[in-house]
């Protein structure tokens, strides 16, 4: 099976100010090429969990190791971003640059890539979401279904080893929560998903997850 | 969205498709000159100059017509007082009420000069997409840091207005109706102060977005812009013309001076 | 309120464009890349509440909030204020290119001002904190009025009553601005004390 691509243990977060815990003594796997919902009420603790994954928290206590090494510090979550993808609840907090092109190839460029590659990269990516037309679209002007696949393109085109989807369903109309279907469907690597729409998710993911104080239960 | 559009922006008249650097070159250039310009015969020419842009521009007649409405009303304040309160030789009294010469010549020569400047930066700057227009002054001589700001802000002003209108409308609902009183002033003070709230809490989203997407302190911009042939042209045509209007400017008697001409 | 265009001589446009220049190169050296996404969201809050119109008495008048973006943004709201207003020239073609100079200054140096001048008041607990926003943002509006009177007689001595009746116009403003100001800061203390770091910085 190899070695989890993720692996939390024993961690302890609380948000400044909180009065209780999100998370106490939680641990968690995730293992390659699995494909993972995770479920729960509101505020228990899923978007946190991503976060703490990308390092944008830091747990007070307890150790994260991505594809089996451990990440302390801003330094080592630098190279996790570089391989793990994260997508946003919200497009809009996703997308700033002014046209969709450059907001595509901002993470390439990022990554050191040359310009010219990294405008081919882009190009390539958004071709595979069907979103050929897209280039010089102004990015606030999108809908917002659009700015959703233009979003998930601008994380593709990191050619991440592991994607990390925070409710991508959210305001979807039927035809591009299709299309979301069917890209997510088509990739090959591991992915975990937060979702509230069960029905969503018995398309996307083989096993679902409920997010618990202290551990993840497997349905 | 109704209060923050881009009406000029479209279109595919000569003007629209010239190169946002040459046309922001010229605007500025010309915007100078019409600043210090003293007299009517210079102030005249420049303004036929714009019009003739605006022509070219090919813009709807009408929201043109609008936006000069809205900025003319300063000018308008300034008709009601300025030939009454300034100094010189009168030349026409009602009742109390003394016109001064100096005054209506004053008043005549900034109305010119107000709106040659505000049709020519509708013709060729208020006809480039802002996001365009940011990249091109990035290409100019504007420091980076204030072209990315400018873009950034702009780009959140749509999401935010967005924002303001579901407040409003929430406000609305609940029968809010704004009045001369401290309810009203206070209910307002919280809608700005929530909007600066989401303000602070997107920004911190937007800057974990970019961090996720290996952001470390620089930024990229792939627009290319080239010179064409009309760019050139343009360039050239111009420049004639504003040397034409300085000689217009220096070689004219002035016909009447400002006071500081 | 924003000159128009064609109205100022050039030697004051020219000062307010160096004053502008320099104001904003302050503002732009304190910030690195990392603070951009911040500013310019604070910016664009700005903007979009610059389009609120308060009633005082039959007219409507839009809100300023210099006084508020120098407490949170110090020397950056040079660039701040310059950008709105270019944008503001560009959308609605209110002040225009030359002005733009001499209006970044009439708002920002005031704003400025108000941060360095209130910033100890503010800190305290109780009455003093409530005295010193409201008076932060009706004197950021005071000396926003004063400067653009100072622009029209420095060109011409013509201007003397028009600049005379501008600075009675602020009046009410100030009063409008001083109580925004003041529930402003009330919510932010409530609701995100963390906002108003800057000021105990």
């Amino acid at each position: 099976m190899g070695e989890p691509l993720i692996e939390l243990r024993n961690i302890t977060f609380a948000y400044p100010g909180a009065s209780c815990p999100v998370f106490q003594d939680f641990s968690f796997k995730l293992l390659p090429g699995h494909h993972l919902g995770l479920i729960g009420p509101n505020g228990c603790g899923k978007t946190t969990l991503l976060h703490l994954i990308m390092g944008l928290l830091r747990p007070q206590s307890g150790s994260i190791h991505i594809f089996g090494v451990e990440v302390k510090k801003e330094r080592d979550f630098l190279q996790v971003r570089q391989k793990v993808g994260l997508l946003f609840q919200n497009p809009d907090d996703q997308l700033f640059c002014p046209t969709v092109l450059e907001d595509v190839a901002f993470g390439p460029l990022n990554q050191g890539k040359s310009p010219k590659e990294a405008v081919t990269i882009a190009r390539e990516t958004m071709a595979r979401l069907g979103l050929n037309d897209f280039e010089d679209r102004i990015t606030y002007k999108l809908s917002e279904g659009e700015k959703k696949l233009v979003a998930l393109a601008t994380v593709l085109a990191m050619q991440p080893q592991l994607l990390l989807l925070d409710e991508p369903t959210t305001a979807l109309d039927e035809a591009t929560r299709h299309r979301l279907i069917h890209i997510l469907q088509g990739l090959d690597i591991a992915y975990m998903i937060v979702s509230h729409e069960r029905d969503f998710l018995n398309h996307t993911v083989r096993t679902c997850c409920h997010v618990h104080k202290n551990c993840c239960m497997v349905e | 969205m109704t209060v923050i559009c881009e009406p000029f922006s479209e279109g595919t008249s000569l003007v629209h498709r010239l190169d946002p650097r040459g046309k922001i070159m010229v605007a500025a250039l010309f915007a100078v000159m019409m600043a210090v310009a003293q007299t009517y015969a210079a102030t005249l020419a420049g303004l036929a100059l714009a019009i003739l842009c605006l022509t070219l521009a090919r813009l709807s007649l009408s929201k043109v017509a609008c936006r000069l409405l809205g900025v003319n009303s300063f000018i308008f304040f300034l008709w009601l007082l300025l030939p009454l309160t300034y100094p010189g030789e009168a030349i026409w009294r009602w009742g109390p009420l003394e016109f001064t010469r100096q005054g209506l010549t004053y008043t005549g020569l900034i109305t010119l000069k107000s709106n040659a400047i505000i049709i020519a930066l509708i013709a060729l700057i208020a006809t480039v997409p802002v996001v365009t227009l940011g990249q091109a002054l990035s290409r100019l001589w504007f420091p980076n840091k204030l072209c990315h700001l400018l873009l950034f802000t702009y780009r959140y002003i749509y999401v935010l207005a967005e924002e303001y209108h579901r407040l409003v409308q929430a406000m609305k609902i609940r029968g809010f109706r704004p009045g001369t009183n401290l309810h009203t002033y206070r209910s307002y003070a919280y809608l700005a102060a929530m909007l600066l709230v989401r303000s602070y809490d997107r920004a911190e989203r937007v800057f974990q977005a970019m961090l996720c997407r290996g952001f470390h302190g620089t930024f990229y911009s792939l627009r290319v812009f080239s010179w064409q042939r009309r760019d050139k042209i343009f360039l050239a045509v111009s420049l004639l013309a504003l040397t034409a209007l300085i000689l217009l400017e220096s070689l004219k008697p002035a016909l009447v001076r400002g006071p500081h001409g | 309120m924003h000159i128009s265009e064609g109205v100022l001589s050039p030697a004051v446009l020219a000062g307010g464009a160096g004053l502008a220049v320099v104001g904003t190169a302050i503002g732009l050296k304190k910030i690195d890349y990392d603070a951009i996404p911040r500013v310019a969201l604070l910016s664009a809050a700005f903007f979009v509440a610059s389009l609120i119109h308060v009633p005082v008495g039959p007219v409507g008048l839009h809100l300023v909030l210099n006084g508020l973006m120098g407490l949170f943004l110090g020397w950056l709201a040079f660039p701040a204020i310059l950008i709105g207003l270019f944008l503001q020239a560009l959308l609605f073609q209110f002040g225009g290119l030359t002005v733009l100079g001499v209006n970044t200054v009439t708002m920002a140096a005031p704003a400025v001002a108000g941060f360095y001048a209130y910033r100890g008041l503010l800190r305290r607990p109780g009455l003093p904190a409530l005295v010193g926003a409201f008076a932060c943002g009706a004197s950021a509006i005071l000396l926003s009025g004063l400067l653009v009177a100072v622009a029209l007689i420095t060109t011409g001595e013509g201007f003397w009553k028009v600049a005379q009746l501008v600075l009675l116009a602020h009046i009410p403003v100030m009063v409008i601005e001083g109580l925004i100001t003041l529930f402003v800061f009330l919510f932010l203390k409530k609701v995100k004390p963390e906002m108003l770091e800057g000021i105990y910085a």
